[in-house]
This record gives C-alpha cells, structure tokens and sequence, in this order.
C-alpha cells in the first residue's frame, strides 16, 4: 500500500531534481571567459569570427549573445541598469551612446591604458568614428572604440545612368530630375520587363525614415536643434526638406512609406529602382550571383548637396565595456586585439568598412573593395544624429510623422508642426 | 506521517491547492506590486506622483494604440466568430471528407505567431509578395493595393492575419460545443416539423451558448493583448497605423526605458481586460445557474 | 438533387478555406527551400523553382537552431509537466470539495483571472525578479513562468472535466478501499485521460510558440527558444528570409503533426469538459 501512495510524491521528487539540475547550467563564473553582445548581422557575424580567433590564440573562452538590431539595444539597456554585469563587452550602434554614456553605464578606458602605459588609442582612428565614443561628444572621456565604420553612401545604376547621357548626381535637384526621367522613360526597363522605379527609399517609421531623411534636411540648410537646444525641425527649411521628400517619393515603388532596408536592397537588387540611399554593408551584396540582378552595374559615390554641401549620416558600431562587467582587464584586452589593425583589416575582408585610415588607403584592400576611396571622403564629411540620451525617442516620434507624411496622412508642414511639438514634450520629460 | 496527512479529508483539498495557488501568487502579484509602486513615480522625482497617470490623457499616441486594440480587437473577434461558426457547423454534419478537412483547417493556430508573422510579411510585401503577384499575373492592377504598407490598409491587414491564424480555434471550440449537443431536442423539432433555421434559433443557439461564451472569453483576452505577430509583420507602422497597446508599452519599457509610464499603461490594459472578462463571466455563470 | 448540390456547395466552401488556411504554409515551405534570386521574384513562383538546402544548412549547421530546437522542445515538455501535475491536483480540489465560504469558487475565478494579465504587464517585474534570484538566461526561468502561465487554462480546463466524471464511481471505488488520490489515480484519470490529452496540447502548443517572455529573459545561446531564435534573423540591413523560413518549417513541423495526430482527442476533450463550463 505506501509504495502506491508515495507515487505522486515521487513524480514531485524527479521534477524538482530535474529542474534544480537546470538552474545549475545557468551561470557559471570563471575569469578565463568573456560574453559579448553582439547584433546579428554582418557587423556582429565579424566580430563572432574574430572571437573564435581569440579563444584559438589565447584559450579565453568567450560567449556570444547575439540580437537583432532593435532588440540588442534594449537588451543591453536592461541589463547594464539591471547591473546584472551579464555582458564584459557590448556592441553599440553610435546614436545609442549617449544614453549610455548619460547613465554612467560603461567603464572610461583610459584607466586601462594607463595600466599599459599608454595615453589612449592611436591616431589611425578616422577622427569622426572615434569622436563618437567620446562623452560629452569629442571632447569628452573615451568610453568606447569604434569598431565599422559605416556611413551612407548613395547608390545608382552606372548603367542607366550612362543610358540616358548623366554624369553621377552631385545635387538633390539632379537627383529629382533623374528619378523623373527614369520613371517615365524606363517603365519596362528591369530585368524582366518589370517597372523600373527612379527612386527608392525606406520611410517606415522609426530609425528609417529618419536615416533616409537626414542627409537631405541637412542639405536643405535645416537643423534638428537651435544651438539653446530647442527643436527646429519645423523651420521652413525643414519643411520644404520635408517637401522635396514627399516630390521624391513620387518616384519610389508604391508602399515606400512602410520600407525598411531590406525592402530597398531587394529593389535595387531585382533591378527594379535606380537609386538610393544605402549603407556600405551592401555593396557586396550587388556582385553575389546568388542575390542581384544587377552585377557590375551599381555605382557608389557621396551624397549629393543642395543649398548646403551633401553630408552623410554617420552610423558607426561601437565596442564598449560596461561598468559592471565581470573581467574588465580582460575584455579590455579582447577590445584592444578586436580594433588593432590587423584584426580590422580581418573584419573588412568579412564585409565591414574599417575605422582606420591606413585600411582605407591600403591598396590592397582598395582592389577588392573599389568604392574604399567613396566611403573614406563621405566618413570624413560626415554628421553624426543629435547627441542627445533621448534620442531614441525623439527619432521614433520624428519618425512616425515622417512615415505619415510619405503615405499621404499628413501634409509636410503638419508633419514637421507635430513632430516639432512631440519633440519638445519629449525633451521636457527628459530634464 | 505524510500519508496519515493525505488521508486527512479536511487538508487535502487545501493541500491540493497550494502549490498552484503559491505559483500564481508568486508570478503575479509580485508584478503587480511592482507596477503599483513605478506607476507612481516619474523620472525626476522620486516621491509619489499621479504624473504617469494624467500624462495619459494627453499622449496622442497611447489614445491611437488604444484606439487600434480596439477596432482589432472588434474586427478579429466578429469576423472569427461568423466564419468558426459556419464552419463548425459544416462539419458538424456528415460532410464527405471531414476528418481530413477537419485536421487541414486546425494548421494556422498551430504555427508560432512569430512564424506566422514571417509569412504573411513575405507574402503581403506590396512589390514582391506572392498575393500581389498572383494578382498581377492574373491582370488585376494592384498598385493601391500596398497592404501593410498603407496607412488605409495596413490596420485591416494586420486583422486579417489574425483571422487567418485563429479563425480554426473558434472553429475548434464551436465545433467541440456542437458535439457536445444532445441529438433529442433536434428529433424531436424535426417531429414539429421545425424549419431549419428554427431549430437553429430555437435548439442549436441557445445549446451552444457556454461555449460560444468560453471560446469569445478566451479570444478576447488574447486579442487585447495582441503583440507577436504585429511585432514582426509591421512594428507598429506604416507611421503610427498598428501600433497596439502591448506594442507601445514595449516600446515605451524597453526603447524609451521609462517603466513608471509603461506601467501606469499596463494598467489601463489590465483593468480593460479585467472589465471584459467579468462581463463574460457573468453571463457564462449565469448560464450555469439556469 | 438539391440536396447533393448542396452537399456541393459546402464542400466547395469547406475546401475553399482549407486552401486559405494552408496556402500560406506552404509558400513558407517553398521559401525555406529557394535562393535569394527565387524568393523575391516577379510573377511568384508557386510551383517551379530550384530546390536549395543551403539555409537548413545555414540555420542548423552553420547557426545555433539545433540549440534552440533543443531549449525550445525542454521548456515546453517540462512547463506542461509541471503545469499539469500540480493544476490538475487544484482542479481536482476545486471540483470534489466545497469549501467554507465559497473559497472554492472564490479561488476558481481568482485562478482565472490570473491569465487575463496581459504579459507585457508582467514582463518587465519577472525580468527583475528573475534577476535577483539569479535565474536570468537559464531554462528554468522560461519553464516556471510557462508554467505560472499554463496553470489557470489547466486547471479550468480540468475543474470542467473532473465535474463531468459521476461522483458515484469515485465513492464506489472508495468502498472498495481506495484512498481519495487512489481513487483519483485508478477510476478518475482515466475516465478524462481525453481532456487532460487535449489540455496538454494546448500548453504544449503556447509554451512552444510563446515569444515575449523568451525576448526578455535570455540573453544568450544558452536559453534563447526557437521563436526568439527566428525574429533574430531581422538584422539592420536585411532579412535572412531564408533562414528565418528554414527555422519556421522546424519550429512548425512537430506541433504540427503532433496534433494532427491527436486532434480528435482536442474536440473531444474540449466537448467533455471545458465547453460546458
């Protein structure tokens, strides 16, 4: 009889043994171990390989958590004021910075290179890449290294291009007349006999409608602050940025207001668009066979200017240690390694645009990679987005009325009125 | 020892309860403690302070996700209703090939909302998707037709998604309720000489009222709280036209990192869903009672 | 004659929707299975395409699906276990016994109420929580808040059950010698093995698919479930449609043909139990 009647409780047993067993894989602590964070995709793959390089060559085991873009950034903010000290190195897309950097969550790194004897990193940093992980900016104290260093560049089709007798676009108004031409012009003119669209670009609200709006606003002579730090986004040369969006927009394939980069690599890779504003990380891309429609007939160049010179958004990865990481020496020394220059010579061959002139200017590197020369003047021209730890929230409400003025909800100066007053309420909560 | 406790008659249901009840205790009203006390404080002040609370009123943007949660919340239900109702009546009768069309009709609630989330993207993508494709190639123009891209489209998309996916538990729960259904009220109607809509006014709609009543409780609860799908679908665009609640809360917690607001916006959802939930109790108990 | 157009119509409209509700599957298959060139081209290509395996390759050699295959299929199994063994002991109680004050159904509503929380209202605390008593990023935080999740829809669900089995058989039983739990293991079990099948499907199914609690709280490899695993293939630039797909056909196929093969124990299950409240 008890043996029948222990049964349940026996059930109980095996479980809670099964499960205590569980909790003990969790979270082992050993200082020969690193765990990065990293985003998923080309930047992260590269540092990924490159860690397994260093487990070969130094036997630290190092542990890989990898998000997607709009994940890592909330993962890490989480946990950094969580102080779970879960991750010794981060990734960090340059925009998020400074609200790390306000929150006092990352380790200055000059007290490391101090212990080596040295006053800082060495001056083959593009000064623009490195100014970003300065806090305050430039000026500040270093509290992280640049790792890729991406800027937009703009995309077109050489070919079309040629066709019709243009020279590369150097103004938003060639860039207009050209989408124009296209479009009428070129209707049965993608591979396939599909539409060929002038244009294309990504307005979904959030980070790109904002990326894609940037370099044209600045252009237009626009400015997101006035320099007591108010909003001026619905300044009349705003406004008509916002204009010239919406004109160029007539080019772009239908539903452009919901596009993200991918929906705008996929165009320029069937051949169905002629234009674009991209990041660096696609080049490669248009020579797979595997993927583009288009080999050898993409051409790169810088942005083009309008009242002001072209400038291009800066977009950089960063390497930052957290204050609460576990093994700081440690994950210092991995920084060091991951950004020196042979290792980023490494990271450009897997796909990523180097920080280090030298790479830049390697003529090695520049015959694999022909636009290196484009790249290195649009980085060396380029403007970072507002240093500002509300910056997430500022862009994906500039975002959403940008989104909504490109699908037809809102008119351009309405649009910047709004985003103009919802920009100013979130600046308020932030005091 | 423990066996004389089990014998116990008066312990044993208590004892029966407790883990479940220590559990549930344990994962929610810790969390809601927790939400009381960040609800009520703002970033600058650390006191108490009603500041999340009013701020709602004036968030443009938390009226619109309410707004979306709702009209969703509506559509999804009417429509999931009508069709898992015609359908389970359908196969509640002797249709050639049910069993197999029952088990076909069940895949979409099976998938992961993420998955789901993946293919309709694909498919409904206004340029490359298969749906717009299709049309094309069979002569429709399909340029208006921008889907998840339209701010006119998108929010009917989105719903139309959620339809596709739970549509089958209706059905499934309809068609279970159905089943359940003794066959004596319908001889003897059919004795009556009852028209067909009769007997389905008179004997199957009022038979099939608890389960009518469970399967709307438990959608309505899921559809408040609508996030997997929408996140990966749309992310709430184009501009602001899907945002949901769970979304903008997400957001809110997770992106802008402020927890007090997100919560106080937590609990409006939670009181809403509360509201609803006890309404359909009542009725259900009700039903019970009689 | 009219009856067998009728008959016609029906089945033309039931075939209609199964063709809706498997379309979209199958396209997803057919995705998992194409090039990049293939995915995207215009007109689709339904039928005709050359056949790839490179991103099953990609997601399960070259990535780390085989792994969350693995976290994804423990969490589920053991969350169900656990959510069974102690809510069908619960419904069990709230069922057989009246309590002073009506505690039992009090308790009943209560254990209800718990699952109208929204998850985004418990997520962030559970992280928190989760964080002091240092069981982020493990399984057994996914398996203890599943199973906290599961609980109310289990025990409802069986409270309607056990309800629906005679109290005479169980008192037969006991005349017979049995203890109450004897009694509840020999002639009670049994009788609605059917709906505790079908509550088990349907934990199974949301710990499987759960994706909001999973985001939070893994950080790494090491707990990270399929459903996580997949939305991560959404990178900055681009989406790995490919092996977001290939992973999708995976994370789908086992509950899938699970309960295709139980399915007719889902509506008998539910028409016992459940739906009669």
């Amino acid at each position: 009889m008890p043996t029948r009647k222990a049964y349940p409780l026996s059930i109980v047993l095996i479980l809670t043994l099964t499960l205590l067993n569980f909790a003990g894989c969790g979270q082992k602590g050993s200082s020969k171990q690193l765990t990065l964070a990293v985003n998923s995709g080309v930047e992260g793959d590269a540092l990924k390989q490159a860690a397994r390089d260093y487990e070969a060559q130094t036997g630290v085991h190092i542990n890989i958590a990898e998000f997607p873009y709009a994940n890592l950034f909330e993962k890490e903010l989480v946990d950094l004021n969580a102080r779970t000290g879960a991750y010794d190195l981060v990734m960090l897309d340059d925009p998020w910075f400074p609200r790390f950097a306000t929150s006092e969550f990352l380790s200055d790194l000059k007290p490391f290179y101090e212990k080596r004897g040295q006053s800082g990193p060495d001056d083959d940093f593009v000064a623009n890449s490195l100014a970003l992980g300065h806090h305050p900016y430039q000026t500040g104290a270093l509290y992280a290294l640049p790792y890729v260093g991406n800027s937009q560049l703009f995309f077109y089709r050489k070919d079309v291009f040629q066709k019709h007798n243009l020279k590369e676009p150097a103004t938003w108004d060639e860039v207009l007349a050209a989408a124009k031409l296209f479009n009428e012009q070129d209707a049965q003119s993608a591979p396939g006999g599909g539409k060929m669209y002038g244009y294309v670009m990504r307005a979904a609200q959030g980070n790109a409608a904002v990326a894609d709006f940037m370099p044209i606003f600045w252009a237009f002579g626009a400015e997101m602050f006035d320099p007591q730090g108010k909003p001026t986004v619905n300044s009349a040369e705003g406004i008509n940025a916002l204009r010239f969006m919406l004109e160029l927009g007539k080019y772009s394939p239908p539903g452009y207001a919901s596009f993200n980069a991918d929906e705008v690599s996929a165009h320029l890779l069937q051949g169905t668009a002629a234009m674009s504003i991209n990041w660096p990380a696609w080049i490669s891309s248009f020579s797979d066979p595997a993927k583009s429609k288009v080999i050898g007939q993409m051409g790169f160049t810088v942005m083009p200017g309008a009242k002001n010179p072209g400038r291009a958004e800066i977009g950089n990865w960063l390497i930052a240690i957290p204050r609460d990481a576990r093994n700081a020496d440690a994950a210092f020394d991995f920084l060091v390694w991951a950004t020196s220059r042979e290792q980023m010579k490494a990271s450009a061959l897997r796909g990523n645009p180097p920080t280090r002139k030298s790479i830049f200017n390697d003529p090695e590197m520049v015959a694999k990679f022909p636009a290196y020369p484009q790249q290195l003047r649009s980085l060396e021209n380029s403007r970072p987005r507002p240093r500002t730890p509300m910056w997430n929230e500022i862009e994906n409400a500039f975002g959403i009325f940008l989104s909504k003025a490109n699908s037809g909800e809102l008119s351009a100066e309405d649009a910047m009125n709004q985003a103009n007053a919802e920009i100013a309420k979130i600046l308020e909560r932030g005091k | 020892m423990t066996i004389n406790f089990f014998r116990h008659e008066r312990a044993l249901p208590y004892l029966l309860l407790a883990p479940t009840v220590a559990v549930l205790l344990a994962l929610s009203i810790y969390p809601l403690i927790y939400s009381i006390r960040v609800s009520f404080q703002t970033g600058a002040h650390a006191g108490w302070s009603p500041g999340n609370f009013s701020r709602l009123f004036a968030d443009r943007f938390f009226l619109a996700a309410l707004g979306h949660t709702l009209v969703y919340a509506v559509c999804a239900l009417t429509f999931e209703f009508l069709l898992g109702l015609s359908l389970a009546l359908l196969l509640n009768e002797a249709l050639r090939g049910r069993n197999i069309f029952r088990a076909l009709l069940l895949a979409p609630m099976m998938l992961p909302p993420v998955v789901v989330g993946v293919v309709w993207r694909l498919m409904l993508n206004p340029n490359f998707g298969a749906i717009n494709g299709t049309l094309k190639g069979a002569g429709l123009d399909t340029t208006a037709l921008t889907w998840t891209a339209s701010p006119r489209l998108a929010l009917a998309s989105v719903i139309c998604v959620d339809i596709w996916q739970w549509t089958p538990f209706m059905f499934l729960v309809l068609l279970a309720g159905l089943q359940a259904i003794p066959q004596e009220p319908y001889e003897a109607a059919l004795i009556d000489g009852s028209s067909r809509w009769q007997t389905f006014r008179h004997i199957t709609l009022p038979l099939l009222k608890p389960a009518i009543l469970i399967a709307l409780l438990l959608r309505t609860m899921d559809l408040l709280r609508v996030f997997d799908q929408v996140f990966i679908l749309t992310e709430g665009g184009p501009g602001f036209a899907t945002e949901t609640i769970s979304l903008y809360i997400y957001r809110t917690a997770f992106r802008f990192f402020d927890f007090g607001y997100a919560a106080a916006m937590s609990f409006v959802l939670l009181v809403l869903t509360n509201i609803i939930s006890l309404l359909y109790i009542r009725l259900l108990q009700r039903q019970e009672a009689r | 004659m009219r009856l067998i157009k009728a008959q016609l119509w029906k089945q033309a409209f039931v075939a209609l929707a199964c063709l809706a509700a498997l379309a979209p599957v199958y396209w997803l298959v057919t995705i998992s299975l194409k090039s990049e060139v293939d995915q995207f081209a215009v007109p689709p290509r339904w039928f005709v395409f050359k056949p790839t395996l490179a991103h099953y390759a990609d997601a399960f050699l070259a990535r780390s699906f085989g792994q969350y295959l693995i976290t994804s299929a423990t969490v589920a199994v053991l969350s169900t276990a656990c959510a069974l063994l102690l809510g069908t002991l619960a419904a069990y109680a709230l069922a057989r016994f009246r309590l002073p004050r009506k505690l039992d159904a009090r308790l009943a509503l209560w254990i209800l109420s718990t699952r109208m929380f929204p998850p985004i209202v418990t997520a962030v605390p559970l992280f928190l929580l989760m964080r002091d008593v240092r069981l982020l990023n493990t399984k057994l935080s996914l398996i203890i808040v599943y199973t906290a999740f599961n609980l109310p829809f289990v025990v409802w669900m069986m409270r309607g059950f056990f309800l629906e089995v005679p109290r005479e058989l169980e008192e037969a039983a006991r005349v017979d010698g049995d203890s109450r739990l004897g009694a509840l293991r020999r002639v009670v079990l049994p009788l609605v093995a059917p709906g505790l099948a079908a509550t088990a499907v349907f934990c199974l199914i949301i710990s499987w698919n759960e994706f909001l609690f999973a985001l939070v709280l893994t950080q790494t490899d090491a707990a990270m479930t399929l459903p996580v695993g997949i939305a991560g293939r959404v990178t900055q630039y681009e989406i790995k449609w490919g092996v977001m797909s290939a992973a999708g056909v995976v994370a789908m196929l086992p509950i899938l043909i699970f309960a295709l093969a139980v399915q007719r124990y889902l509506v008998r299950g539910l028409s016992l139990g459940a739906v009669k409240g």
